[in-house]
């Protein structure tokens, strides 16, 4: 069985969909020519021509302005923004046009846009290009998130996300990026529907909810916790809009104890979202409160800070010990 | 996967070339961006240049106690397709201080 890593995951979905349905066309600053920064749109311009796959220019608005009056015209719109933080200038396009359109046209107009988004920290990058901009895009109605952990989920994830008739951010966690598994991409997998979460590792003692780069922080901390007898679950969100909040509720239902993972800060963060949906789900089965291990309520820091900023493997076992060691007073 | 070869740099006004005193690092290791690379000697001192790319020797273009020139090849590096910002991480075993105790009930 052949070997990816997610860029390359990610390079062979975009070529099937591309293969699959003329209509889909992708676009962004250096898709093209370059092929990506990170080598994820790399040779698609030779193989399906420039009127499909297409160089923009250095304005994030344009490419999501452009994205929305494609889709209107039957076009399927795969619009890369190079960096996270870069999405901030389009935001106006994404929330006011990209993702009322369905709603403002009474059902009459789809946005079938897949916005590709490197995403979230752990490669050293400069300022701008190591945001965690989840809870920002899954708090605006109209839009999916979603959030890759593998190369093969990245594969899948991808080809449902442009298949899909609604908009969805498709966040690609960077630091996963040269990750490497072995999967069959022409293989018909089971793919779950939209908004389904993974087990990516069963345990009994309590439930580490993560997405995107941190199911791997948490699958060491996991195997880690193993070592002193505590098995945890490791349970991937995949989809941050919407929540599989049976999946969730299912998981720590048994667990009885949660962690929730993640890059971004902590205040209104998404950790908060999933928090909320397991105590209002699984109040009684809880046998200590949800905690949560994120970043920090700081600006994304230089890359000589990063290690100290994103959550280790010490503060999420220490989060877990928290949970086992509760006692209601 | 990518080669990326680096040029003796000019080290210097007037100094067109430099002897390579001392590898520090043999062909096939892994070097980090910033560490000690190699020693060179010029006319007027000696100096240790540190690494410009993390990424796996590949091939050192000259042996030690050799002369090149400015501009000559000196070292090409096996890199990973980083993109233009940022580095690939490292995949490193984790470390941990923090050790669990499961509830005695």
């Amino acid at each position: 069985m052949p070997e990816f890593s997610l860029q390359q995951a990610l390079n062979v979905a975009l070529c099937h969909a591309c293969e699959d349905d003329d209509r889909v066309l992708i676009f962004g600053e250096d898709v093209g020519t370059l092929g990506g920064v990170f080598r994820v749109t790399d040779g698609l311009r030779d193989k399906f021509g420039e009127h499909r796959v297409f160089d923009t220019p250095l304005a994030e608005s344009a490419i999501m302005g452009m994205a929305v009056g494609l889709a209107v015209a039957g076009w399927r719109p795969v619009p890369e923004i190079q960096f996270d933080g870069f999405s901030y200038p389009a935001i106006d396009q994404i929330a006011n046009q990209v993702a009322r359109m369905h709603y403002r046209s009474r059902g009459v107009l789809n946005m079938p846009i897949t916005l590709r988004l490197p995403s979230f920290g752990g490669i050293k990058a400069p300022e701008h290009h190591g945001e965690s901009l989840e809870a920002l895009f899954a708090h605006v109605p109209g839009l999916k998130v979603v959030a890759p952990a593998t190369p093969s989920e990245g594969y899948h994830l991808l080809r449902q996300a442009i298949a899909d008739p609604d908009p969805v951010i498709f966040l690609e966690p960077k630091s996963r990026y040269w990750h490497r598994e072995t999967f069959d991409p022409t293989e018909p997998a089971e793919i779950p529907p939209p908004g389904t979460s993974r087990i990516a590792r069963p345990g009994e003692h309590g439930t580490l909810v993560a997405w995107g780069a941190m199911v791997a922080r948490c699958l060491q901390a996991a195997e880690l916790a193993a070592e002193d007898g505590v098995e945890l679950e490791v349970l991937d969100l995949r989809w941050l809009k919407p929540i599989d909040a049976d999946g969730l509720a299912r998981s720590v239902a048994r667990t009885r104890r949660a962690v929730v993972v993640h890059e971004a800060p902590l205040s209104a963060g998404l950790g908060a979202e999933v928090s909320a949906l397991i105590t209002e789900r699984c109040f009684a089965d809880l046998r200590a409160p949800v905690q949560r291990v994120t970043g920090f309520d700081v600006p994304y820091p230089s890359g000589a800070l990063e290690d100290e900023y994103l959550p280790s493997v010490d503060r999420i076992l220490t989060a877990v010990q928290t949970t086992l060691e509760y006692r209601r007073g | 996967m990518a080669e990326v070869t680096f040029p003796l740099p000019d080290l210097g006004e007037g100094l067109i070339s430099a002897r390579v005193l001392e590898w520090l690092v043999a062909e096939g290791d892994w070097v980090e961006r910033n560490a000690p690379l190699v020693e060179l000697e010029t006319t007027k001192s000696a100096v240790e240049i540190p690494s410009p790319q993390s990424g796996r020797v590949a091939r050192l273009h000259v042996g030690e106690d050799e002369e090149l020139a400015v501009g000559a090849p000196l070292v090409t590096f096996t890199v990973e397709d980083a993109g233009i910002v940022g580095t690939v991480p490292e995949e490193r075993k984790p470390h941990r201080r923090v050790r669990l105790t499961l509830p005695e009930d």
